[in-house]
This record gives C-alpha cells, sequence and structure tokens, in this order.
C-alpha cells in the first residue's frame, strides 16, 4: 500500500494531443504511446503503471536521477566537447545497467533483469552503432533474461544476432565466444537439440580455459551444464565424472575461501570485506543441490562424493553467514565418518 | 570432367582437401583464414551443399581447439584438461626457447593424443587399469623425436606411477623406459633408481616382454648394466677406485644376470682394467681371461683382440715378459684373423713398441715393417705416420748394430 502511494507520487498523467507537434512520447518498455511521465525524472515516460512499476524495480530506480543530463538535448550538447562527455556518460550508464541485469540474473530474478538488459541494449546501440561487438553483452543479457522467462522464440533469434556479429569479428576476445556459446548451449539444451548443445557447451569449455585455465571455476560451470546434458542422454558414468570433477574444483575454491575467511575473522576491521561473491550464492547453491541429489540417487552410492558435496554445501552457506543451514546440511558427513 | 569436380566437390569438406593434411603451422594458417573470411563466405555459398556447423568450425578454428572441442563433447573431460595443461606448458617453453618460431604441435601429434588419451579415459571408467597404462605407454613411446621428450616423460610417468597401475606389463615397461630416457639425459641417479624399482617389478611377472617382443627383465638388467657401468665413470675419473670397483662388481652382477654373453664380457674387460689400475694384477687378469673366454665363443675378435692386449699389460708389469709376448703375438693372430686393418696395425705396433723396448730392434722393425704395410693398405695418413716414425726408430737402430759389428770384424 505504501509503494502505491509512492508510486503514483512519482508519476503524472501527460496528455499526448498536448504535446508539441512531432515529440510524440513512448513506454519506456514497450515503445507504445505513452500516457504517464516520470516525476522525478520528467525525462522518462511509459503507457501505463504496470510498465512504470516493472521499470522502477528493473533498472529506473537506480538511473533515475542519471538519465536527465542524457535526455535534455541542447544545442551545446550535440558539439564538440560536450558531445564526448555525453557518450562518456552513457559509457558508464551502460556499465551499470550491464552490472544490475547481471545480478538480477543470477538471483533468478529474469523478469526485473528485462528491463536493465532492455535499456543496456539501447544505449549500447546508440553509442556504437547497431551491429557491433560492444552490443554483444547486451543482446546476451537479454537472450539470458528470455530465456529465463521461456520466450525461445526470442532467444534463438538475438543469439542468432550475436552469432552474425561474432563470426564477422573473430578476433572479439575469448569471452564473448565464451558467453555466446553457453548461452547457445542452453537454448539447445532447452529445446532438446542435445548433440548441438554439447558441442556449444565443449567450446564453452575451451574458451574458458583459454581464458582462465582449466581448473577454474568458469570452466567448472560449463563442466557442470555439460552434465546435465549427459545426464538427459543417460549417460550416467560421463556425468559422474563430469560431476566429481566440478565438486572437487569447488572443494578446494570454497576451502581457500573459508581459510581465507577464518584468517580474516581474527583481524576484525577485514570481516567487513568479502572476499566471496555473493551474487554467485544462488546459482552455486542450485548447482551443488543437483550434484548432491544425484549422487544420492546414483545406484553406485558413492559415500566419499557425497560427503564431498555436503562439505561444500557446508562451506557456502557458512560463508553466507548462514549458520542455521550449516548444522544439518553437515549431518551426512557424520554418517560417511561412521561408515569409514 | 565438371561433372567428376562438381562430384568431388559436393561430398562437404573435400572443397579444400589441402586443409586437413597440411603439417604447415597452424597459426600462419589462422591468420590466413581470417583475412580471407569474405573469399570463404562466398565459396560455401556456391555450393549447393553447404557443410555443417561442426564442418566450418573445423576450419575456421584453430587445431587445437578443434580437437579439444571433439574431446569434450565425447564427455573426456579429463583427457581434455590433461591434454590442455600439457599444451600450455609446451606452448610456454617453445616460445622461451625460441620466440621467433614458437610452433605449436603438429595436427597429427594432437590427433594422436586425442585418440590414446581417450581411449585411457574410457578405460578407467570401465576400470580396466593395464589397458589405461597400455595406451599411455603408446603415448609415451609414440613421442620419440628429441623436441617431444618431456611429452614422452609426462605420459610414461604418468603411467608408471599410476596409483592403480600397480603390476602390470605396461607399467613395468613403461618404467624401464622411462630409466632409458634418464640415462639418455644423463641423469644417472633417477635413471638407476628407476630401474632398480622396475628390476623388481618385474620379478613378479618374468614372462612379460616388450612391445618389440623382448623379455622385459632382460632388457632392464641391460639398462641396469650401462647405468652402473656409466655411474662408475666419475669415481673412475677421481682415481676413488674402490667405489668404482663396487658400481663394476654391480654392472658386471647384473650383466651375469641378464645373459647377454656380449654385455658380460665388456663388463668383465672393465673390471679387468679397473684392478690393473690398483695394481692387482692377478685379479685383473682372471677378468680379462673370462672377457677373452666369452669373446671366443662369440667369435668377438675386437673384444678378443682387446683382452689379450690389456693382459699383456698386466704381465709386462709384472716382469713377465716371456708371457707378454706371447700374448701380444696372439693379439696379432687375432687381429689377422679378424681381417680389420686398424686393428692389425695397432697390433703390429703395440708388439713392435715391446720388443723395442727390450732393445730387440730387428725383431721391432720387422713388426713394425708388417704394421707400416698394413697401414699403407688402409690409406689413414696418421696412422701411416706413426707407423713410418716407429719404423724409422726401430730400423736404424737395428742397422747400427749390424754395422758395429761389422765394424768389429772389419777391424779385425
Amino acid at each position: 500500500m505504501e509503494e502505491e502511494s509512492q508510486l503514483s507520487a512519482t508519476t503524472s498523467r501527460i496528455i499526448p494531443l498536448a504535446l508539441p507537434k512531432g515529440t510524440e512520447k513512448v513506454c519506456e518498455l514497450c515503445q507504445r504511446r505513452a500516457k504517464l511521465q516520470c516525476n522525478k525524472c520528467r525525462v522518462t515516460f511509459y503507457c501505463d503503471a504496470e510498465h512504470q512499476q516493472a521499470d522502477w524495480v528493473g533498472i529506473h530506480g537506480r538511473i533515475c536521477q542519471l538519465l536527465i543530463p542524457i535526455r535534455s538535448t541542447t544545442l551545446y550538447s550535440l558539439q564538440g566537447a560536450e558531445h564526448l562527455e555525453m557518450q562518456l556518460k552513457k559509457t558508464e550508464l551502460i556499465e551499470i545497467c550491464r552490472l544490475e541485469a547481471q545480478r538480477k540474473l543470477s538471483e533468478r530474478k529474469h523478469y526485473e533483469a528485462l528491463p536493465a538488459a532492455q535499456f543496456c541494449l539501447r544505449c549500447s546501440t546508440d553509442v556504437h552503432g547497431p551491429c557491433t561487438v560492444q552490443v554483444v553483452p547486451a543482446y546476451l543479457l537479454l537472450a539470458e533474461a528470455n530465456m529465463g522467462l521461456g520466450n525461445l522464440g526470442l532467444v534463438a533469434e538475438l543469439l542468432s544476432q550475436v552469432e552474425w556479429v561474432v563470426l564477422k569479428s573473430p578476433d572479439c576476445g575469448h569471452t564473448l565466444h565464451r558467453q555466446l556459446h553457453r548461452s547457445l548451449g542452453l537454448l539447445h539444451t532447452v529445446t532438446g537439440n542435445l548433440e548441438a548443445a554439447l558441442f556449444n557447451f565443449a567450446n564453452d569449455i575451451y574458451f574458458a580455459s583459454e581464458e582462465y585455465g582449466p581448473e577454474s571455476t568458469v570452466t567448472c560451470q560449463g563442466y557442470f551444464l555439460m552434465a546435465n546434458v549427459f545426464a538427459k542422454q543417460g549417460k550416467m558414468t560421463i556425468t559422474h565424472s563430469l560431476y566429481s570433477t566440478v565438486t572437487q574444483t569447488w572443494h578446494v575454491h570454497l576451502s581457500k575461501l573459508v581459510q581465507a575467511h577464518v584468517q580474516n575473522a581474527q583481524t576484525p576491521c577485514m570481516l567487513l570485506e568479502h572476499s566471496y561473491d555473493k551474487s554467485q550464492h544462488a546459482e552455486v547453491d542450485e548447482m551443488l543441490r543437483t550434484i548432491l541429489e544425484f549422487e544420492e540417487k546414483n545406484s553406485t552410492q558413492d559415500s566419499g562424493q557425497i560427503a564431498v558435496v555436503t562439505h561444500c554445501l557446508a562451506m557456502l552457506w557458512f560463508l553466507r553467514g548462514d549458520n542455521f543451514k550449516v548444522s544439518p546440511s553437515l549431518s551426512p558427513l557424520k554418517g560417511f565418518r561412521l561408515t569409514q | 570432367m565438371d561433372a567428376a569436380v562438381r562430384h568431388r566437390r559436393g561430398r562437404g569438406r573435400s572443397f579444400l582437401p589441402e586443409l586437413t593434411t597440411t603439417t604447415t603451422n597452424i597459426s600462419n594458417r589462422n591468420r590466413k583464414w581470417r583475412s580471407g573470411d569474405q573469399h570463404r563466405m562466398k565459396n560455401v555459398d556456391e555450393f549447393p551443399q553447404i557443410s555443417s556447423k561442426e564442418e566450418i568450425a573445423t576450419f575456421r578454428n584453430s587445431q587445437k581447439q578443434s580437437v579439444c572441442v571433439k574431446m569434450l563433447q565425447e564427455g573426456f573431460h579429463r583427457s581434455f584438461s590433461e591434454l590442455f595443461s600439457l599444451l600450455q606448458v609446451e606452448q610456454q617453453k617453445r616460445a622461451e626457447s625460441d620466440p621467433a618460431s614458437a610452433q605449436q604441435l603438429q595436427p597429427e601429434k594432437l590427433e594422436t593424443m586425442r585418440l590414446h588419451l581417450c581411449r585411457a579415459e574410457q578405460a578407467e571408467r570401465s576400470g580396466s587399469w593395464s589397458v589405461v597404462c597400455e595406451q599411455r605407454l603408446v603415448l609415451g613411446q609414440y613421442f620419440s623425436a628429441s623436441e617431444d621428450r618431456s611429452l614422452s616423460l609426462h605420459f610414461l610417468r604418468s603411467c608408471a606411477g599410476g596409483e592403480r597401475a600397480g603390476n602390470c606389463r605396461a607399467a613395468a615397461e613403461a618404467r624401464a623406459c622411462v630409466a632409458e630416457l634418464y640415462l639418455q639425459q644423463g641423469e644417472l641417479e633417477q635413471a638407476r633408481q628407476q630401474a632398480e624399482q622396475c628390476l623388481r617389478q618385474t620379478e613378479g611377472g618374468s614372462s612379460w616382454s616388450d612391445s618389440t617382443g623382448r623379455l622385459l627383465q632382460m632388457r632392464v638388467r641391460g639398462t641396469l648394466w650401462r647405468i652402473y657401468d656409466r655411474l662408475a665413470d666419475a669415481p673412475l675419473e677421481a682415481r676413488n677406485y674402490t667405489d668404482a670397483l663396487r658400481l663394476l662388481h654391480r654392472s658386471h652382477r647384473v650383466a651375469t644376470e641378464s645373459e647377454d654373453r656380449q654385455t658380460e664380457a665388456t663388463a668383465a674387460y672393465r673390471l679387468g682394467l679397473t684392478y690393473q689400475s690398483t695394481g692387482d694384477h692377478d685379479t685383473a687378469k682372471e677378468f680379462f681371461s673370462t672377457c677373452a673366454q666369452m669373446c671366443e665363443s662369440l667369435q668377438d675378435t675386437e673384444g678378443l683382440g682387446n683382452a689379450y692386449k690389456a693382459m699383456a699389460k698386466s704381465m709386462e708389469s709384472e716382469g713377465n715378459t716371456q708371457e707378454a709376448v706371447q700374448c701380444l703375438e696372439k693379439f696379432v693372430e687375432v687381429t689377422q684373423r679378424s681381417g680389420v686393418k686398424h686393428n692389425l696395425v695397432d697390433a703390429c705396433m703395440c708388439v713392435g713398441k715391446f720388443y723395442y723396448t727390450m732393445g730387440e730392434y730387428s725383431r721391432a722393425s720387422h713388426f713394425f715393417l708388417q704394421s707400416y704395410e698394413v697401414a699403407c693398405e688402409t690409406g689413414d695418413v696418421s696412422l701411416l705416420q706413426k707407423a713410418q716414425v716407429w719404423l724409422a726408430c726401430a730400423r736404424p737402430q737395428s742397422l747400427i748394430r749390424e754395422f758395429s759389428t761389422c765394424t768389429t770384424l772389419m777391424s779385425k
């Protein structure tokens, strides 16, 4: 209720017919004729309150004030130094939107990530041109958000755009290649084209290894996705072997983090600085749980493997500071000790 | 003609046949590809049957990438990470040693590595460890060129040192290969450790033979003999005869066990030489005579000659000139039989020198003459000159004696 009132305070109704000729205002999200205006910046318009709210939660809340200098064009702003400064501001804005969208995506809030990704794409196209390498990250974000929402047709379209851009400039760096292949792999997994998915994930892992080395957590993510495809194909030995590699890598990584965390805890001033990336938490948690479930269901129960996964989960929750969840997740470990 | 061309082109990837067989620098090729991007695009459009995405990827990307992707696609991720890190290390090393031509591994080598690593991983999954070892052994032996030695060593060591490899033929053979590699590199201590361990390993399976069909146990003994032999070089150089003798006795024992007569003869000969240097001529003579016997049975005239020569030297230092001369004459006889002219020159010269020191100049000059004549036949100038000098020394001496007897007769 409180939010409602706040929202109504931030918008005011505009009458399209009253606007000067040739300056039709369109909705920020759907590009239809706008009827509402953001009261805070006065440069953003919406077709209805629903879109306004979605945009506010998604990205507008963060960039509302930053939009004012960009959208209020004056005669000066189109020339020389002013123009350059404007470009710089836009680039900054793109970065903010990208990070925001990424955060929302890793928190699995796909719908909320949409406005940020969309704005990021629009702004990047504005700055760098429509079919350039710099636009690719925005396309990928948009594709990922849509993938989460299940708009597979749109995802395919977006990804083929990206593929075309990357194809035209093969030297665009490993990161873009990796992200493109990962997204394509995910798309193929969902649509059931498992062979193509494997091909794309294999490329994803290759590029990740080139960039971070074969033992990094980024590469690991690729292994995990690949293992899921193999599980769908029913190749359980391969899945098991891949999962064990993933677990091993995360175990090493988390152990290091916990060690650093304990050391930091001894010097209280360092405690605030979290070496652990919280945004990844949900993703990793989901991954480890999937592995645990698989291992427990597996006919040849590998108790050592289960123990390692559980230990990983416990460390993960410990780092998160959620001691409540640590102790129940450790209980299988005790059982493991007894069996040994 | 036209139809034939179209038919050939129609088979997917054959429109660029030289790409798959070429051994030129991969990175070079890539660069070429990238610059000729648009041209290639046109090419693809021209043909009605468009290649699949995977096929296009093999042309577009580096060999390394396509090999890695293929491995991963089939689920061999362990092989992938092993290959990837190996390639990284290799690339770094090559870039350091020669930055101008930081060549990558040849495509067929990559392909071989992929094949065998994948087979090994497959076997590992099903738990057949001996197959794993065999595949790794194949890889270890495949990289025989000197520039790939580190790769070979990696595979052989991983084969021999695998925890679950335990007792299998391939692991033992890999260890033997590791020992040989260390021996080649001159890391004798490590070579010794590996070879001794391998020998212990083969005790469990004395019927194992290596890939060439030789008995593994014998092969390891042969290697171990060479290692001990080389190890003895250092103390010999430092005139530390007790250590040298200890090592040489070991090498002799291993050589005896290896049942290779040739090796055994050489070991005995070296032992004899060392005893000779310590001044223990009796023991030295014993070893020389065993060596001579063995060489006789093997019909190794060179070894036999050497044994006689060494024996003569021992006898000479004992003051037993009569026997020494006999030995030396046997030496000449043996070399005459063998027909190796260099040795004959050498033998004759030895005898000649012996007589020369004893003051029997006419006999000495007889042998020197013989050696000179043979040396003429060989055409070896330095040898010929030596023979000439000796002959020139001995001849006048003998003539002086004749001359002096003549003059005394005349004066009478």
